[in-house]
């Protein structure tokens, strides 16, 4: 087997394990998606009941309420490994850290799909906007952004993992670090409803691709070393 | 010793940048005297990216030799530049306040992005005081020390993007003032101003360093049981308790 | 506030913060060093 197909074997493997792990438990996906409602229809509280305000406001709350809800989500997958020792046992196998760090990202960018999933077509109706027209976008700025904030995320979900104030640390830490990915992608989604009257589109979404190129790339690269010892 | 002589020159450096930038150099015809406040703050924001720009290294140090003087480096560094970059915002607002009207602009690139820096920083120095074991310790701040520093940049260019699709660079842009065209004294005045803060930062440095390397030895002499003071014993992030030799490693690690 | 008090806020808050880390940083320095084991390397 190449290294590659290896690495993706087991990243596959650890990404099915979680899923079925969240599965059985369903009440921490439930909950999540829940949250992430919750938060959208507080934001209509804060800035209602203007429609056009929050029309105008839609894409940042989208982004918003995704990101929150993403927080819980990504600290949850690593969440798991702490019960029950798991994540010791997972240190022990003789596998490259890569493969650990793909399977945990990918699933989440799962979680992150059914997150998106949920909202725009709340955002559609809650905030009143027409998203139909602009499916195949939004779905692609969806995916974007979700493999970047997954990357970061996960990777900020394995350096608190085992600390003290993780709950409040995770945010801390990755709410910053997303700062360009929140406002390319809010920029994207903007631009995007509006039919794109700038051409600044395909800009926005580069941004977004080189930023989870990057993130990846440096996720992966250093989440070996805090799997050690 | 070195490091006095330092301190003084930077001391002196620094009143002499200051009292030029008061009063020896003139004001700029556009933003009056307004535009003195620039000098501080553009050598605040040049040091604390050189600051976090040297944790990041030190960081890469440590996961490299595993060496605990890189560590000390990269908190050093990492503390200092929380200053410098909390200094750059206040000027930043200072010189905002009376220039655009408003303490804060969403799209001028330099001011937002040294906000981000400052949470990134400090979200880095809480992370260290949540660990107690250094090795462990400067792990996890050698990565995110390094991720921070990898997304400066993006977030950077991400803001000037942000901006240009805005609307057009207004003529007060900052970055006039680097403009080469300038007049000599304001460029005195800068680099001055620069040099000055450069010998402070240096300076402050290596003082942290040293302190660094200080709790360092102090945790590790209570860690070995060598030292007990009159109070509880304290590890260096300030938590209480008593520490003894074979106590099992705690659940926070 | 005029100009002037801005100026002076601005160099004020950047020099006078600089100013009274260096002094705490000084302080905490004195005391690590005042607790630490025989046999440690100084400065």
């Amino acid at each position: 087997m190449t290294a590659l197909r290896r690495t993706a074997t087991i990243a596959w493997a650890i990404a099915r394990k979680d899923a079925i792990a969240e599965m059985r438990g369903k009440q921490a996906a439930v909950s999540t998606l829940t949250f992430a409602a919750v938060v959208l229809l507080l934001f209509g509280f804060a800035l209602g009941p203007d429609p056009r305000r929050l029309a105008d406001a839609a894409p940042g709350l989208l982004w918003l309420g995704l990101v929150f809800a993403g927080l819980l989500a990504v600290g949850r997958f690593h969440e798991l490994e702490t019960e029950d020792g798991a994540l010791e046992q997972l240190t022990l196998y003789p596998v490259d850290r890569r493969s650990i760090y793909a399977g945990k990202a990918a699933i989440g960018v799962l979680a992150m799909l059914a997150l998106g999933a949920l909202l725009v077509p709340l955002v559609a109706i809650l905030y009143a906007v027409d998203v139909v027209h602009a499916l195949p976008v939004l779905a692609l700025t969806v995916v974007l952004g979700s493999i970047g904030f997954a990357a970061v995320g996960t990777f900020y979900a394995g350096v608190t993992v085992r600390l003290r104030a993780r709950e409040v640390m995770l945010p801390l830490l990755v709410l910053p670090i997303v700062a360009p990915l929140l406002l390319a992608a809010v920029k994207a989604t903007t631009a995007a409803l509006a039919g794109d009257p700038l051409g600044e589109l395909p800009a926005w979404l580069e941004l977004l691709a080189g930023f989870d190129v990057v993130m990846l790339i440096a996720g992966a690269g250093t989440y070996g070393f805090l799997l050690e010892e | 010793m070195k490091t006095r002589i330092l301190g003084f020159a930077a001391l002196l450096a620094v009143a002499a940048a200051t009292l030029y930038g008061l009063f020896g150099v003139p004001g700029d015809l556009n933003q009056g005297d307004a535009q003195r406040i620039m000098y501080p703050h553009v050598s605040s924001a040049w040091l604390a990216y050189l600051s976090f720009g040297v944790t990041a290294l030190a960081g890469l140090g440590w996961l490299v030799r595993r060496d605990l003087r890189f560590d000390a480096v990269a908190v050093a560094s990492a503390e200092i530049g929380v200053l410098f970059t909390a200094l750059a915002i206040w000027g930043g607002m200072m010189w905002g306040r009376p220039v655009w009207g408003v303490f804060w602009q969403w799209d001028d690139p330099r001011l937002t992005t040294t906000a981000l820096l400052l949470a990134l920083y400090v979200g880095y120095l809480l992370l260290r005081r949540l660990s107690d074991d250094p090795a462990r310790r400067a792990t996890r701040a050698a990565v995110v020390g390094l991720v921070a520093a990898i997304d400066i940049p993006i977030v950077h260019f991400s803001v000037i993007w942000w901006r240009s699709l805005h609307q057009p660079p207004t003529f007060l842009s900052p970055d006039k003032i680097l403009n080469p065209s300038a007049p000599l004294q304001f460029v005195l005045a800068l680099v001055g101003m620069l040099a000055a803060f450069t010998l402070a930062w240096t300076w402050l440095l290596i003082r942290r360093y040293q302190l660094a390397r200080a709790e360092l030895a102090r945790e590790e002499a209570v860690r070995s049981g060598v030292v007990r003071s009159a109070r509880s014993v304290t590890t260096a992030n300030g938590e209480g308790g008593v520490a003894q030799p074979n106590a099992p490693v705690e659940a926070a690690r | 506030m005029s100009d002037v008090g801005y100026v002076i806020a601005g160099y004020g808050g950047i020099i006078g913060s600089l100013a009274v880390y260096a002094a705490l940083l000084l302080r905490r320095l004195a005391r690590a060093r005042q607790h630490r084991s025989p046999g440690d390397d100084g400065a």
